[in-house]
C-alpha cells in the first residue's frame, strides 16, 4: 500500500548507516556481556486473570486462570483451582481482565524511516533487505506495544513490483539481532497500484511479464543450486547475492507477501505466484472486489488473506456496501488475517481495524484469531507466537476486555516474557 | 448479483467440467426453433443437437437421445455465436505504451471480473479476439476467449494467435519513426539469429571437442538449423514464429496511406499470407491495394467515412462495408463496445450493411463466419454445423431486428446466459412486461366498457340518470374551484 515517491537514485551505502552499525554492533556486543545483561534475564510472570484466550488448536478458552511465564516461555496454563502459583513468580493479579496472546502484525512498514523502504527505483529490485533500514526502539515500535503489538513482519515498499526482501522481528530488543526472528522473512511482491505509476505508467500486462521473468531467473538460480547439491552435476554454479535470497523463496522456507488488490490482480497472484511458481504466497490487502477471487484461493490450499486497511468496498456496479473480511469468510476462506499496513494505519490500531471488519459484518472470534493465531500461520511462526500454549514464546496482551471491543484498553505487554509496556506506568494513549 | 452468482456458478461448472466428473448436462438438444446456420439454408423448425460441447446433429428431424436434456425454443431464432474480432477491452488497460513489445501477451492484463465479457453474452457475442497494441509499433501476442471463465486459462478458446502490429503512428510519433522502428526491430532479429546460429554451431563442435573449423558466415549458415525453440529469449521467439509461420500478423492501418508499408513489410517478412489488416476508417481508399494483396480485412466500428470537399464545402459519405465488398475481400465487422449507441451490437452493424444493399447472408457471414476463418477457427465457430463447438444464441426474433433480444447463450453447450435472470435488465424488463400488463388492463377495461355499454342499450333510462348527475358534479367542481380563485384575487 505504501509508496512513498523518495529519493529517484538511492544509494545503497550511507556513511551514516555505517555508523550507525558500527554503533549498534558494539552496542550489541556490549549488552551481551555478562554484567551489563542483567535487563535480559527473563522475568518468572504469574498471571492470574479472568480470562484466558488461547487460540490454540482446540481454541481453548480458560475463565479464572493462571498462566505462568518462566525464562521468556509460556511454563503452565490452568484454572486458579488447580493451578497453585510457586514462589517466586511476581503475581499479576486482574481478575477481570482477559489475557491475549501479543498480536501479530502481517503487514508493517514502519521499518525504520520512510525513506529506507526503497521506492521506485526498478521494477524488480531483488538484493534489498528491510533489515538494513530496522531501527529499534522507535517510536512506532513503543507505539505498537502500547496497542498489544508484539510481532511484526517489516515490509519494504509498494512502488515496484519486486521491491525486496522483509523482516520477521519482536517488537522488543534495543539492537536488531536481539529484535530478529527471522531475516529475510519474506519476498516483498506487490503486483498493482503503486507500481503502475512507475515510468510514465505502464500497464499490467508489462508488469506481470517483467515479475515473472524475474521470478525465472531466481528459479533458474535455485535449481541449479538444487541440482548441484543433490549431486546431479558436479559443477558448482556461482555464488550470486542478487539471487540467493530467492532461494528460501522456492523452498518455502519463507512467505512471498503481495501486495494485491481487485479481482484481476489477485486472481494472477494465485495463478502465477501459488499456482504455477509454487510460492507461499500471503495475499496482502486483498480488497475492493477481490474476495470473488475465494473459490481460486481456496483452491490453492495454503494462501493466507490478510485484509486490510480498507474494511469497506462500496461495489460500484451493485451499489452496495460490502465488508472485506466478512465476503472473504462468506466466500469459505478460513486462513483470513487483518494488517493495519502500518503507518498507513498506525501500528497499535490493528485491533481497531479488525473491530472494523466485525462492523462490517465479520465476527469477533475469527477476527482476534486472525490478529494471533492466523496471523502467526500467515508468517511461519505458529510453532512460537500467535498463541498462548505451553513452551512457547511469552507474547502476551493483557486487556481489560475483548480487544477487538474498542472500549477495551491494552494494561500490560509482555515479549519474550518482558513487560514491555505497563499503562500504570506510563498510560501511551 | 443474481445474474453475477448465476455467472460464477455457471462459470463453476465449467471449471468443474474440465478437471473432474462433475460435467453439465452432457446432450442438450434446442428443439423447435428457426435455425439460421449461416453456412447454409435456413431450417424453419429444427433441433440443434450438442452432445459434449459439440455440436453432433442439426435439421428438421433429429433422433434426440434419451438422456439428453430438452430445450424448447419454439418461436425462437438459433443462430450461431457472434464473434468480436478485434478487441482491446476486457483488459485491465491495454499496453499503448511500450512502443516494441513483442514479448508481452494480453493473459497478463484479460480480467475475467470485467463487466465487458458480461456485456459479451448479453449482446450474443461468444467469442472475443483480445489484442492490444494500434498505438504501438509491435503490441503483442492476442488470445482468443470466451466470456465466460474464472481466469484468463479458463476463458482461453486459443491462445497465442496473433501478434500486433501498428502501421500507423503511435501518438507522438510519425510514420518516418514508426517504419524505422520495424526496420530496427527486424534488423536486430537477424543480427541476434546470426550471432545465435555461430554460437549454436561453436557449441556442438565443442560437444565434440573440436575448434571452429569455418569461417563466420559459413558457421552462421551451418548453425541455423541448430537453433533450438528454447535457445531464444521472448523477445525473439514470437518474431521468430511471426516470420516462420507459427504466428499471424493483425497489422493496424489507420489510414489508406498506411496499407502500402503494411504490405511491403508483410512481404518482406514473409507474413502477408498471414495477415489481416485492421482498417481505420479512411483506410478503405486503399481499397485497390488491398485488393491485389487479397487478405481479410476487418472494418472500423465506425461504418461511414464522412470528408467535405475542401472547396465546395460539400459532405459526402461513404459506406465502407460496400466498398469493401465490391472489391470481393473477406471482411469482418466490429462493434464497438465503449459506444452508447447502436454500434455496440454487431447485429446491428450487419443489418447496417443490409440497408446498404450488402446481401443478408454476406452482412451473416461477417459477424461469424469471416471472424471465425480469419482466427483460424473455422473448424469449430461460426455456424451451427456438425462438428462444430456449441457456441449458440437463442434470439428472440430475426438476428438483423433491432427488436431482437438475446434470450439464451450457450457456449460449448453450457448455459452461460439466460434473459430470465438478467438483474441489469431487470427494470426494462419489468418496464415491459409491466406495459405488458397495462394494455391487457385496458382491453379488459375496453372489453368492461363495451359489455356495460351494451347492457346500457338495453336499459337506456339508467345511463341518462349517470350522465347527469356526472356532468352535474364536475360543474359544480369547475364553479368551487373559481370562487376559490376569486377569493385568493381578493387577498
Amino acid at each position: 500500500m505504501i509508496g512513498i515517491r523518495g529519493r529517484q537514485i538511492h544509494s545503497f551505502h550511507h556513511g551514516n548507516r555505517q555508523a550507525f552499525w558500527l554503533i549498534t554492533s558494539l552496542l550489541g556486543l556490549l549488552l551481551t556481556m555478562p554484567p551489563l545483561a542483567r535487563a535480559d534475564v527473563p522475568e518468572k510472570l504469574a498471571f492470574r486473570v479472568g480470562k484466558v484466550v488461547t487460540m490454540d488448536d482446540e481454541d481453548r478458552v480458560l475463565n479464572n486462570a493462571i498462566v505462568l511465564v518462566c525464562g521468556g516461555k509460556i511454563e503452565k496454563i490452568g484454572t486458579i483451582k488447580d493451578l497453585p502459583i510457586p514462589d517466586g513468580y511476581t503475581l499479576i493479579d486482574r481478575p477481570d481482565h482477559w489475557l491475549v496472546p501479543g498480536l501479530v502484525e502481517a503487514h508493517d512498514h514502519a521499518v525504520g524511516s520512510s525513506s529506507d523502504l526503497h521506492d521506485y527505483v526498478y521494477l524488480t529490485n531483488p538484493g534489498l533487505r528491510t533489515t538494513s533500514a530496522l531501527v529499534p526502539e522507535s517510536e512506532n515500535l513503543k507505539r505498537a506495544r502500547a496497542g498489544g503489538v508484539t510481532t511484526a513482519l517489516m515490509l519494504p515498499g509498494s512502488g515496484n513490483n519486486l521491491s525486496g526482501f522483509g523482516t520477521l522481528t519482536k517488537l522488543a530488543g534495543d539492537t536488531v539481532d536481539k529484535m530478529l526472528i527471522r531475516a529475510p522473512g519474506c519476498v516483498k511482491i506487490a503486483q498493482a497500484g503503486n507500481p503502475e505509476r512507475y515510468w510514465y505508467g505502464v500497464s499490467r500486462c508489462f508488469m506481470y511479464y517483467n515479475l515473472r521473468q524475474t521470478l525465472q531467473k531466481a528459479l533458474a538460480y535455485h535449481q541449479k543450486w538444487e541440482r548441484y547439491e543433490a549431486g546431479e552435476t558436479a559443477e558448482k554454479p556461482e555464488f550470486d547475492l542478487f539471487w540467493d535470497d530467492f532461494r528460501a523463496v522456492f523452498r518455502r522456507d519463507i512467505i512471498a507477501l503481495v501486495h494485491t488488490q481487485w479481482y484481476q490482480v489477485v486472481m494472477s497472484s494465485v495463478d502465477m505466484l501459488a499456482k504455477k511458481l509454487h510460492m507461499r504466497i500471503v495475499l496482502g490487502h486483498a480488497t475492493f472486489e477481490a474476495y470473488k477471487t475465494a473459490p481460486l484461493v481456496i483452491e490453492q490450499q495454503d494462501i493466507y488473506t490478510c485484509n486490510g486497511p480498507r474494511q469497506i468496498h462500496f461495489d460500484q456496479h451493485q451499489r452496495k456496501i460490502m465488508g472485506n473480511a466478512a465476503r472473504w469468510w462468506q466466500g469459505g476462506v478460513r486462513k483470513l488475517g487483518i494488517n493495519t499496513d502500518a503507518p498507513v494505519v498506525p501500528q497499535e490500531e490493528l485491533p481497531f481495524q479488525a473491530a472494523m471488519a466485525c462492523h462490517y459484518g465479520w465476527h469477533p472470534y475469527p477476527a482476534l484469531r486472525g490478529i494471533t493465531r492466523i496471523a502467526a500461520e500467515t508468517l511461519m511462526l505458529e510453532d512460537r507466537v500467535g498463541s498462548i500454549v505451553v513452551g512457547r514464546d511469552a507474547d502476551l496482551g493483557l486487556w481489560t476486555g475483548d480487544p477487538i471491543d474498542p472500549r477495551s484498553a491494552c494494561e500490560l505487554t509482555v515479549i519474550n516474557g518482558q513487560i514491555v509496556y505497563d499503562a500504570a506506568k506510563k498510560r501511551e494513549f | 448479483m443474481i445474474l453475477r452468482c448465476t455467472l460464477w456458478i455457471v462459470v463453476l461448472f465449467t471449471t468443474l467440467a474440465v478437471d473432474s466428473h462433475a460435467a453439465p448436462p452432457s446432450k442438450l438438444a434446442l428443439q423447435g426453433g428457426r435455425i439460421i446456420p449461416v453456412c447454409g439454408p435456413e431450417i424453419p423448425k429444427g433441433t440443434v443437437l450438442i452432445e459434449d460441447g459439440t455440436i453432433t446433429a442439426i435439421g428438421e428431424t433429429v433422433k434426440i437421445p434419451y438422456d439428453a436434456t430438452v430445450i424448447d425454443v419454439s418461436e425462437k431464432v438459433l443462430f450461431p455465436g457472434m464473434i468480436s474480432p478485434h478487441a482491446s477491452q476486457g483488459l485491465d488497460r491495454p499496453n499503448e505504451n511500450l512502443p516494441v513489445t513483442p514479448y508481452l501477451d494480453v493473459y497478463d492484463a484479460i480480467d475475467p471480473s470485467s463487466l465487458f465479457f458480461e456485456d459479451a453474452l448479453r449482446d450474443g457475442v461468444l467469442a472475443v479476439h483480445v489484442i492490444q497494441g494500434n498505438n504501438c509499433v509491435l503490441g503483442g501476442l492476442s488470445r482468443l476467449v470466451r466470456p465466460i471463465g474464472r481466469t484468463p486459462d479458463e476463458m482461453t478458446i486459443r491462445p497465442s494467435l496473433a501478434l500486433k502490429l501498428s502501421a500507423s503512428p503511435k501518438s507522438g510519433s510519425d510514420r518516418m519513426q514508426q517504419m524505422a522502428a520495424f526496420r530496427e526491430t527486424f534488423l536486430e532479429l537477424a543480427f541476434y539469429l546470426e550471432n545465435l546460429a555461430e554460437k549454436r554451431y561453436e557449441e556442438e563442435l565443442a560437444k565434440e571437442k573440436k575448434e571452429i573449423d569455418v569461417g563466420p558466415e559459413e558457421a552462421r549458415k551451418r548453425g541455423a538449423p541448430l537453433i533450438r525453440k528454447e535457445d531464444l529469449d521472448d523477445r525473439h521467439r514470437n518474431l521468430v514464429q511471426l516470420t516462420e509461420g507459427q504466428l499471424d500478423a493483425w497489422i493496424y492501418c489507420d489510414a489508406a496511406t498506411d496499407v502500402g508499408p503494411a504490405i511491403n513489410l508483410a512481404k518482406e517478412h514473409g507474413f502477408l499470407d498471414r495477415s489481416i489488416f485492421v482498417l481505420g476508417t479512411e483506410a478503405y481508399r486503399a481499397v485497390q491495394e488491398l485488393k491485389k494483396a487479397d487478405r481479410p480485412v476487418v472494418l472500423p466500428p465506425d461504418l461511414v467515412h464522412r470528408e467535405r470537399d475542401p472547396i465546395t464545402g460539400e459532405l459526402s459519405e461513404t459506406f465502407i462495408p460496400e466498398v469493401i465488398h465490391e472489391a470481393g475481400l473477406l471482411f469482418a465487422l466490429q462493434p464497438n463496445p465503449d459506444s452508447s449507441l447502436a454500434e455496440r451490437y454487431l447485429n446491428y452493424q450487419a443489418a447496417r450493411c443490409v440497408r446498404h444493399g450488402i446481401p443478408r447472408q454476406k452482412a451473416l457471414e461477417s459477424i461469424t463466419l469471416n471472424p471465425a476463418r480469419m482466427l483460424g477457427m473455422e473448424d469449430r465457430l461460426g455456424s451451427l454445423e456438425v462438428g462444430k463447438a456449441g457456441y449458440v444464441v437463442v434470439l428472440s426474433g430475426d438476428p438483423l431486428d433491432f427488436n431482437t433480444w438475446v434470450e439464451k447463450a450457450y457456449v460449448d453447450g453450457i448455459l452461460a446466459y439466460d434473459r430470465t435472470k438478467d438483474v441489469r435488465l431487470k427494470e426494462l424488463l419489468d418496464l415491459e412486461e409491466k406495459s405488458a400488463e397495462k394494455e391487457k388492463q385496458k382491453e379488459q377495461e375496453n372489453v368492461e366498457s363495451a359489455t356495460q355499454e351494451e347492457k346500457q342499450k338495453e336499459s337506456p333510462a339508467e345511463t341518462k340518470t349517470d350522465e347527469k348527475t356526472g356532468k352535474e358534479g364536475e360543474q359544480d367542481s369547475e364553479e368551487g374551484q373559481k370562487n376559490e380563485e376569486e377569493e385568493r384575487d381578493d387577498k
